[in-house]
């Protein structure tokens, strides 16, 4: 049972307020048809899978029903900052 | 209701099934004994208002319109007499106002309002329940996951709301002057609230009174 | 006064039964204090070799006082006697023992128990494979794991969610002031512990505390704290798992002191506790010696004499032996001489014992044997004596002559385990000390500290600093208070000890694997040659050693066992303990009953049922109910006497021949608004809706990104960029939260909104040839005509006086008008349309047949005839993807995979039995070829199948690899009794091809 701080709501929340929403920062291709089935291949179905540092997005379903990111330690379930959807994280692998 | 039309509150069959006819006598007996009271409130106009909180034409107009000014802390509400307005997100917000106004509401509003905004009439599928009595602080902790016991420690605890799960079900919870709570329910979910009330309230006694 | 009862001690007296035997006890006892007051040497047998067992320790370490209470709905399996409290007419038997415990048939096996290894039953009972259920529920009835009760539990149970600031982990001397210190500050603090009493070791202690005895400054302490507003004390309050975030669980025992069945409220309620600090101050364990048979009755830990003598004023026996490793168990031999009973010797295992307590010992006249292991036990069903004999220095070897000394009672300790479980919980891994001779908690990875015993700290002194500390720290960092400690320090008298030896294995005169069984883990039977054997046997993992030999796999969960267990396996293994750690420590700590896992979340609460506004009037005319999501909707309505069949018939044709009415109100609905509404809605259906004008409905079908069919239903333009989004019933939650995903995180430039108003709605769909007729009798102000108001548009007027939305589209092939009104408005409105149809017999009916006429006309139910692996193409529904949209709308691209435009995908096709009135079994597999061997090679499966009455034949609707160009083929549904249903490949719109009827 996690503890998440919805940056909208501005307090803390119990996890089930709230459904996991997947990676977070995956841009939908442009262009989509332009793309080979191996590319769009790879938007549709690749993650990075990260051990250790990961950036997700959370939705608040029971609350105020806005998507948000966080970014998660996937070997402590440690979160470590939540973030509007639209910015960047401070925390990222390369600076942790 | 004139002309023969049926208007139902969504704990109408709740009530009338549960619901012992009692005395005025009686009745006071049972606020005695009763540690959770679950009110159902009068029929009202609920309006679901979407619009940008950093406009600050938009925030004024709302204000101007309906005589309540915008929450726009998250988590509150505002409330002056009859209509009070929930924070439900950044751009979300729940107008509750008497019966029979929500056309009226949502016509001035939009006359109001200009550029990119929402207002829908949502009354028909919602219902407000107060509970009171000195059980209601140990159902809510039965009921919901929301740290309610924080706002009484708080300095300044008036106005708050928060939308959260309640049981298997979901609310809109926010506190009273008086230390009791109001929960915004949805209708299709009353039964099943209803029953939980009862049934966690049993230890302190527990009544549902019409609204 | 039963035999054993200190006559210091008395108090009511409370009637139990033990085994059917009627005995005496006194308030506050325990189950197992009152039966050793009253002499009961055997309370069950062994998991494996049946061996008879008494009772051990005294609290949540009690590997073989396992009992059954009561009978009936409200028994209760596998508690431990040590952790329950005796109540008036309290009724226990021994979960283990059949068919009783002081006569089994598994008692034979145990005489020959060296025939037992680790692994016997996977080896014995190997062959044949097909005996092995036969031998397992004879091995399992004869081991006993107590019996479930086969009744529903009469009982409720509760949940409470807490929040705190300080969560205190056990009430003993560190947890009390560590609590003091946190409530001082004004923190919210709650404070936990399993027992009944608060006090934890000090209430056996015969120590002073700031001059007064031990339990006496205990109670004025608790009175203390009680006087705080803001902190909660929990007594008899296990908590049982620490999880992510600090979030802890307790099992909170309320009425199970009281009787069987509680009489009033929750009999335990499970505190969810979210805690921004936690102190860890849950104690330890005393480890016993493995000497062999160290498990026969009146083989005990020392500190368990010295709490039933001290606490319940309970002597377990007469003539006692202590043998320790340490200085502390001579307590239990002075605890003894006081009371009057005979200390027939200390057994030490050190050569030169000499601290405070070995002085006061010798200084009583009592014989110290230092330098000796007492290395065998001797008796059946109670010690009789015990062998000692002088060791080395290093206690692996026997060096000299054995000694008998009768006795009765055995004390042994071989130091103390931290209780770190609970730390384990959070994924810290503890540490070999080998100054306590224990494993340590480790690093936190949580926001917690251990304090006290449970961190390694033994002493009493050490204990309430450190308590003090961890709590006045805990406050600080959950906002309260400056870190600094307010009370004084605590005098306290206390023996200083001389450091214990680390032994874990007592040396007998024969080799591990000769001796009689040396016992590690006695719930399970794992012996100190048993781990070895297992080592012998190539396994070098601690986890694998512990499943091969079952070594802390108990009710106990190794309290008592494992470190002595990992002790031995690093000896065999010829490497430290350090080097080969410990088994990982998971939830829960102790057994949690299911009953307050479930809370109330059972019976008619098990899951929320939503009711539309109509729903009081189907209960009234006897529907009979389908569950679609949460919502209970009518599925048909019987009439006198009628079956289903008969009832799906009359409706299905009433539709068809005059006019039916379904409460459709569950549809999920979404009211959409903003400039970019139209835009929006098209990129996420397939078809295109910028042109779709006020007034005007048009059915889409919703994919995944991956190009599968997700949702479909009708979007109405109710005006300038304000629609209204139908979806299905059960995926209304799913589909605005797929709309938000996309707009808030992909397209955040679309100025548009989303909100539910699905419960804003009753939704009474009126269908059939009359239903203008219907429709004409309640409302005046809509042009009904065909010409103004056609299918596909709908309307604002009044009905029944009440305003409504009129929608005319369709479901069932039929001209419909779908009527929507505010849904306090729903009955009126449903009471309003069946009075107006009563002239044409206008019918209700329900999902059945819903469902029936709507795959008559081909019509798919997502989720039904779809599965996440659809296209629109595989529903043959290329009609509703639009081929001319500028955006790439979602899951475009995936249909031109190439997986999605594989020619021998799954695609849907009608299935017409060849005999017309069989009914395939929806889910059937579809061959090719009826004769071939199996397995067969399926080529699709049957998504929906009925009875159609207007048609008067079955019919289906399936999926079938290539099927739209195998029309007029014949397909098999094998069956699983043997039956082959052949079926011809139809077009899956069996009703009205045209759909000439709903334009009417």
């Amino acid at each position: 049972m996690l503890l998440i701080y919805c940056p909208h709501c501005q307090e803390n929340r119990e996890e089930e307020e709230f459904s996991y929403g997947g990676e977070a920062h995956i841009v939908r291709p442009l262009a989509p048809e332009a793309l080979n089935d191996k590319d769009w291949g790879d938007y549709l179905f690749f993650r990075t899978n990260s051990r250790g540092i990961h950036h997700e997005m959370w939705y608040h379903a029971v609350g105020c029903r806005r998507y948000f990111n966080a970014t998660r330690n996937t070997v402590t379930y440690e979160i470590l900052e939540t973030y509007k959807t639209g910015t960047q994280p401070t925390i990222t692998g390369a600076n942790s | 209701m004139s002309n023969g039309i049926k208007l139902e509150s969504p704990l109408f069959y709740f009530q009338s099934s549960f619901n012992k006819s009692t005395s005025a006598d009686e009745l006071f007996n049972a606020e005695a004994e009763c540690g959770l009271v679950v009110k159902e409130a009068p029929l009202s106009a609920h309006l679901i208002l979407r619009g940008d909180s950093n406009d600050i034409a938009f925030c004024a107009a709302v204000a101007e319109t309906l005589g309540v000014v915008l929450p726009l802390k998250s988590c509150t509400y505002h409330q002056e007499g009859n209509t009070s307005i929930y924070w439900l997100g950044p751009s979300e917000w729940l107008v509750i106002e008497s019966a029979g106004q929500a056309q009226i509401i949502e016509a001035a509003l939009r006359k109001a309002l200009k550029g990119h905004i929402a207002i829908v009439d949502v009354s028909g599928g919602q219902t407000c329940i107060n509970l009171r009595g000195v059980g209601v602080a140990t159902v809510l902790k039965k009921s919901t996951v929301y740290d309610f016991e924080a706002w009484d420690l708080a300095t300044s605890n008036a106005g708050r709301a928060v939308q959260t799960t309640f049981a298997k079900a979901s609310a809109v919870i926010s506190n009273r002057s008086d230390g009791s709570y109001d929960l915004v329910i949805r209708r299709s979910f009353v039964d099943y609230i209803a029953q939980w009330l009862l049934d966690a309230g049993e230890e302190f006694g527990c009544r549902i009174e019409q609204g | 006064m039963s035999q054993n009862r200190l006559e210091s001690h008395s108090g009511v007296a409370i009637d139990f039964t033990f085994n059917g035997k009627a005995y005496q006890g006194i308030a506050g006892d325990t189950l197992a204090s009152a039966l050793l007051a009253n002499g009961v040497n055997v309370v069950g047998r062994s998991f494996k070799y049946a061996r008879p067992r008494g009772i051990f320790g005294h609290g949540a370490e009690e590997p073989n006082a396992i009992v059954q209470l009561g009978s009936g709905a409200g028994t209760i399996p596998n508690l431990k006697a040590t952790q329950v409290e005796l109540y008036q007419g309290l009724q226990a038997s021994s979960v283990n023992g059949w068919p009783s415990v002081n006569f089994d048939v598994m008692g034979l096996i145990g005489a020959f128990g060296r025939l037992m290894p680790p692994g016997f039953y996977y080896k014995t009972f190997m062959y044949p494979k097909k005996l092995w259920m036969t031998y397992e529920h004879f091995i399992r009835k004869a081991a006993g794991l107590g019996a479930t009760p086969v009744e529903a539990d009469p009982d409720c149970y509760d949940k409470l969610n807490q929040h705190c600031d300080v969560l205190v982990v056990g009430a003993g001397p560190a947890g009390l002031v560590a609590a003091r210190e946190a409530a001082r500050t004004g923190a919210r603090v709650i404070i936990a512990d399993e027992q009944s009493q608060f006090g934890g070791t000090l209430l056996a202690s015969k120590q002073q505390v700031d001059g007064i005895a031990a339990p006496l400054w205990v109670a004025s302490l608790v009175a203390e704290l009680m006087a705080y507003s803001n902190i909660q004390m929990l007594p008899r309050s296990t908590v049982f798992g620490y999880y992510d975030h600090n979030f802890l669980t307790i099992l909170e025992r309320r009425t199970d002191h009281l009787g069987l069945i509680s009489t009033r409220g929750a009999r335990q309620r499970l505190q969810r506790v979210r805690a921004a600090q936690v102190v860890l101050a849950t104690g330890a364990f005393e480890r016993p010696l493995v000497f062999a048979h160290n498990d026969i009755p009146g083989v005990m830990l020392a500190s368990s004499v010295s709490t039933y003598v001290n606490r319940y004023g309970v002597a377990p026996g007469n003539k006692l032996v202590v043998f320790t490793t340490n200085d502390n168990a001579y307590q239990t031999a002075l605890d003894w001489q006081r009371i009057g009973r005979e200390v027939v010797a200390v057994v030490d295992t050190r050569s030169n014992p000499c601290g405070d307590t070995v002085a006061a010992v010798k200084a009583m006249g009592i014989e110290v044997i230092a330098g000796h292991g007492l290395i065998e036990a001797q008796g059946s069903k109670r010690v009789k004596r015990a062998l000692v004999a002088p060791i080395n220095e290093a206690g692996t070897q026997v060096t000299g002559a054995v000694r008998r000394l009768a006795c009765d009672l055995i004390a042994c300790s071989g130091g103390w385990s931290p209780a770190v479980h609970l730390s384990s919980h959070t994924g810290a891994k503890p540490e070999w000390d080998a100054s306590i001779v224990g494993f340590r908690p480790g690093d936190s990875k949580q926001q917690e500290r251990s304090a006290g015993a449970s961190r390694g700290t033994f002493d009493l002194m050490g204990c309430l600093s450190e308590g003090a500390s961890a709590g006045a720290q805990a406050a600080m960092l959950s906002g309260y208070g400056d870190g600094n400690l307010q009370f004084p320090a605590i005098a306290v008298d206390e023996y200083s000890e001389q450091p214990q030896q680390a032994l874990f294995l007592v040396p007998h005169t024969k080799t591990t694997s000769r001796a009689p069984s040396q016992f590690v883990d006695f719930q399970l039977d794992v012996s100190a040659s048993g781990i070895e054997l297992a080592v012998r046997e190539g396994f070098e993992s601690v986890e694998h050693v512990k499943r091969y030999t079952a070594l802390g796999f108990g009710t106990d969960q190794g309290k008592l066992g494992n470190i002595n267990g990992m002790a031995i396996l690093a000896n065999a293994l010829d490497q430290s303990i350090a080097e080969t750690g410990t088994t990982i420590f998971r939830p829960s700590y102790t057994p949690t009953t299911f009953g307050a896992i479930a809370g109330r979340d059972v019976n008619n609460l098990f899951d929320p049922e939503r009711y539309t506004a109509v729903h009081r009037w189907h209960v009234e005319q006897g529907a009979q109910f389908e569950d679609v999501g949460q919502w209970k909707r009518p599925w048909y309505f019987p009439k006198q006497g009628e079956t289903m069949q008969q009832a799906v018939d009359r409706e299905g044709l009433a539709v068809r021949n005059s006019v039916g009415i379904l409460d459709a109100s569950t549809l999920g609905k979404i009211d959409i608004q903003g400039p970019d509404a139209a835009e929006f809605i098209t990129r996420m259906y397939t078809n295109s809706y910028l042109k779709l004008a006020p007034g005007k409905c048009r059915y889409g079908v919703m994919l995944k990104e991956d190009g599968m069919i997700f949702d479909d239903g009708v979007c109405a333009c109710l005006g300038d960029n304000h629609y209204l989004m139908f979806t299905t019933t059960g995926g209304a939650a799913g589909v605005l939260a797929w709309l938000e995903l996309w707009q808030q995180t992909e397209w955040p430039e679309l100025q548009v909104y989303f909100t539910s108003v699905t419960d804003h709605w009753t939704t009474a769909t009126v269908t059939g040839p009359n239903a203008r007729k219907v429709i004409a009798k309640v409302c005046s102000d809509i042009d009904l005509s065909s010409d103004t108001f056609s299918f596909m548009d709908w309307r604002d007027g009044t009905v029944s006086g009440v305003k409504a939305r009129v929608f005319r589209i369709s479901f069932t092939g039929e001209l419909s008008y779908e009527v929507n009104v505010p849904a306090h408005y729903g009955r009126h409105i449903w009471e309003a349309l069946i009075a107006a149809g009563e002239e044409f017999n206008i019918t209700p009916y329900g999902t059945e047949t819903m469902h029936i006429l709507r795959a008559e006309k081909g019509f798919i139910i997502v989720g039904q005839d779809t599965d996440g692996s659809m296209t629109p193409a595989d529903m043959n529904m290329d009609w509703v993807v639009g081929k001319n949209k500028a955006f790439s709308f979602i899951g475009r691209r995936s249909l031109q995979r190439s997986d999605t435009v594989r020619s021998n995908r799954k695609q849907l096709v009608g299935l017409k039995p060849l005999n017309d009135k069989e009914v395939l079994p929806e889910g059937a597999q579809v061959v090719f070829d009826a004769k071939q061997k199996i397995p067969m090679a399926m080529q699709g499966h049957v998504t929906s199948s009925y009875y159609s009455a207007s048609l008067g034949h079955s019919i289906a609707l399936a999926v079938v690899k290539g099927g739209h160009k195998r029309l007029g083929q014949v397909v098999y549904c094998p069956l699983a009794d043997g039956r082959s249903i052949a079926s011809e490949i139809v077009s899956s719109v069996f009703y009205d091809p045209k759909g000439e009827r709903h334009h009417v």
